[in-house]
């Protein structure tokens, strides 16, 4: 995978790169906001990773003039400014996610790899697949092996969007923003209840697990290896 | 302090402004009455004078001089006291009869010069000639009276002029005194206070004039500043002290790593315990700044109508497990089909919900019963949490909206203190009012948010 760092900490520039090299990626690093849309319009990226506040061009201005070019490299926006209404003025200039600093690092690596393997828009698509367990998004029913599974609409959402991120790992916060809709860090076990509840209907009465937790970052839903 | 000089001061120069206009005011009043009185006092002469002429000069029959010469004469002995002059003569120029030797004059009203008269006196004289039965008729009067009775209306009103400039100028003063230390009281508040006495405030004399009013507004400007301040000062005080716990408990982790590496142990435990540390400390600041952000109120341009019903309905689907998990029964009371759409910020009042939610199942021992409630009560759409958990005992129940605040047997449950000061601000931010009562037992808060149509 190649990406794209336009930061200007070089502290934090080298933590990033450095991951990623180890997780085997090209990470590029750029520091000043009108070279990294120069780069971004000139070599194709799998995805751009933008601060919000560079010297030269600021990264909202820098995804705008992108998305006015129409290049259509996942950006996601690397941030300090938690601000409320800033996720969404980032969202709106055309990025298309959003971590907020200070961040761990599987965190990122996590939210990069779902951006950079976001599969061509499917919208036809009315049946995921994973091993013996299916779901129909149309009749909105779910079976495994056959069997079918009585699952409550937000267990169902929650289904759907670690089938759609099959084998990529999905963190807390991922899972919190895309069932939920929730935009901060609850502070009791709502992530952990529902997963395990889910997990007590499509996992525990086949024997074979199909839903794992990744230690200290998150979880992901694939067929046995 | 710098005052400003008296010349400058705004009472002193409206005294001072207004003082010359009464006086200019007086004075072409004045002006006008005088040169009235005058002119109908000049009349009044010539009337007399006329008068007196024809009385005298109808004394003469046809062709007989002695009754006219007798006239003169007794009406000169009768009036030189006041002043009166007579003079007939006969057509030869020759005196026949009165008090004085007229000079050449034409016929009808003249004023003479008492010089030319050779009499000695200052006033003038209004004289009427004429010609009767070829016989010269000379009457006149002195000006005397008319200017005694100008010289006392010009000294009636000197007098009155002087009393009216004198109080123009005393009242003036006594009012731009009394107005400018009122201002003054008000300047030397705001020097105090740009000082740093907070606490100061205006004095107000309660007869709700327009210096009263503004100082009460700036009252109440400065107890908002001076409550304002107070928060900050609390909240950097909370700060330094929330998180010079965490902080030292960081280092002291990070120093007892780096020893137990130089023994060459393993350090992975302690360096996780670093990690979560500094998360913690990261979250206290992302929830401080979260809140300020709040404040600062930008985030009403995004304002939509909202249906509480599904939000609620939502933390419902959430918290019952989650509750469950924890061994608390959560219960959402039915709400039907009541109108509940609020105007609002839906992430924000969503936030807001879930932590009152999360409040009392953290906050409670294992075993509790919660209850979430939906309804509407006039023209507020009113959302209750209660529980019937340990509660807050009523002096702790201001101080747990503080930003950082905990009580002391919940410094142990994990958590910012900044909680119920998130759901303040977003309450503030969508002009909901807050109540915290008690269940018996437990805590029953709610949130009355204003309904939307």
């Amino acid at each position: 995978m190649r990406i794209l760092l336009i930061e200007d900490d070089q502290k934090t520039a080298e933590y990033i790169s450095r991951g990623f090299a180890e997780a085997g990626h090209v990470c590029e690093v750029v520091r000043d906001g009108r070279d990294g849309l120069f780069q971004l319009t000139r070599e194709p990226y799998d995805v751009a990773i933008v601060d919000r506040m560079l010297p030269g061009l600021d990264g909202l201005s820098l995804v705008k003039a992108l998305r006015a070019a129409r290049v259509s490299t996942p950006a996601l926006f690397l941030t300090s400014i938690g601000g409320v209404d800033d996720r969404v003025d980032g969202l709106e200039a055309g990025g298309d996610d959003y971590l907020v600093k200070p961040f761990a690092f599987s965190e990122l690596a996590a939210r990069v790899n779902a951006l950079a393997r976001r599969p061509p828009v499917q919208e036809h698509q009315t049946m995921l697949k994973v091993a013996d367990l299916e779901l129909d998004l149309v009749r909105r029913q779910v079976t495994r092996a056959g069997q079918a599974i009585d699952l409550q609409p937000r267990e169902f959402t929650l289904l759907e969007v670690l089938m759609r991120g099959e084998g990529r790992v999905l963190t807390r916060t991922m899972l919190l923003e895309r069932v939920w809709d929730f935009h901060f860090d609850p502070k009791t076990s709502v992530v952990e209840t529902h997963i395990s509840r889910l997990r007590a209907k499509i996992d525990r009465p086949f024997g074979t697990q199909l839903l794992y937790t990744v230690r200290n970052t998150g979880y992901s839903l694939h067929a046995p290896r | 302090m710098r005052r400003a000089s008296l010349q400058r001061s705004t009472p002193f120069r409206l005294a001072l402004t207004f003082g010359c206009l009464v006086l200019i005011a007086f004075l072409v009043a004045g002006g006008i009455a005088y040169r009235m009185l005058d002119r109908g006092l000049a009349r009044q002469l010539d009337a007399s004078v006329n008068e007196t002429y024809s009385v005298v000069a109808s004394t003469y029959a046809q062709n007989d001089v002695e009754d006219l010469t007798a006239a003169v004469n007794t009406y000169s002995s009768l009036h030189s006291a006041d002043r009166s002059l007579f003079a007939l003569q006969d057509p030869s120029g020759k005196s026949l009869a009165g008090n004085f030797a007229p000079p050449a004059l034409a016929d009808g009203l003249s004023t003479i010069d008492p010089m030319k008269l050779g009499i000695d006196d200052n006033s003038l004289y209004r004289v009427r000639a004429g010609t009767v039965g070829g016989n010269r008729l000379v009457v006149g009067q002195s000006f005397a009276d008319v200017e005694r009775l100008s010289t006392i209306q010009l000294m009636s009103f000197l007098w009155a002029a002087t009393f009216v400039v004198v109080a123009a100028i005393g009242g003036g003063a006594f009012l731009a005194i009394r107005a400018q230390s009122r201002l003054d009281a008000v300047a030397g508040t705001m020097f105090d206070v740009s000082n740093g006495q907070l606490d100061r405030r205006i004095p107000l004399t309660g007869n709700g004039d327009d210096i009263d009013v503004v100082s009460g507004q700036i009252n109440q400007a400065l107890d908002r500043l001076a409550a304002l301040v107070e928060g900050m000062r609390q909240v950097s005080a909370d700060i330094a002290h929330e998180l010079k716990t965490p902080l030292n408990r960081l280092k002291m982790t990070l120093d007892e790593a780096v020893d137990r590496d130089e023994r060459g142990e393993d350090v992975s435990q302690l360096l996780s315990d670093a990690n979560s540390e500094s998360d913690q400390i990261n979250g206290t600041f992302d929830a401080l700044l979260r809140i300020s952000q709040i404040e600062a109120g930008a985030r009403k341009a995004r304002f939509r109508a909202n249906d509480l019903k599904a939000i609620v309905a939502l933390l419902g689907e959430i918290y019952v497990d989650v509750a469950g998990d924890m061994g608390h029964s959560l219960e959402i009371s039915p709400f039907g089909d009541m109108q509940a759409t609020v105007m609002g910020d839906q992430e924000l009042l969503t936030q807001m919900f879930a932590n009152l939610v999360e409040n009392a199942i953290r906050h409670c021992p294992r075993g509790s019963a919660i209850r979430v409630e939906l309804a509407r009560q006039g023209g507020a759409i009113v959302f209750t949490v209660c529980d019937n958990g340990p509660g807050i005992p009523a002096e702790e129940r201001d101080n747990v909206f503080r930003r950082l605040y905990r009580l002391d047997k919940s410094r142990t449950t994990s958590g910012s203190g900044l909680g119920l000061s998130l759901v303040r601000a977003v309450a503030d931010l969508h002009s909901a009012e807050i109540f915290l009562e008690d269940n018996h037992p437990g805590v029953r808060i709610s949130v009355a948010i204003p309904a939307y149509g």
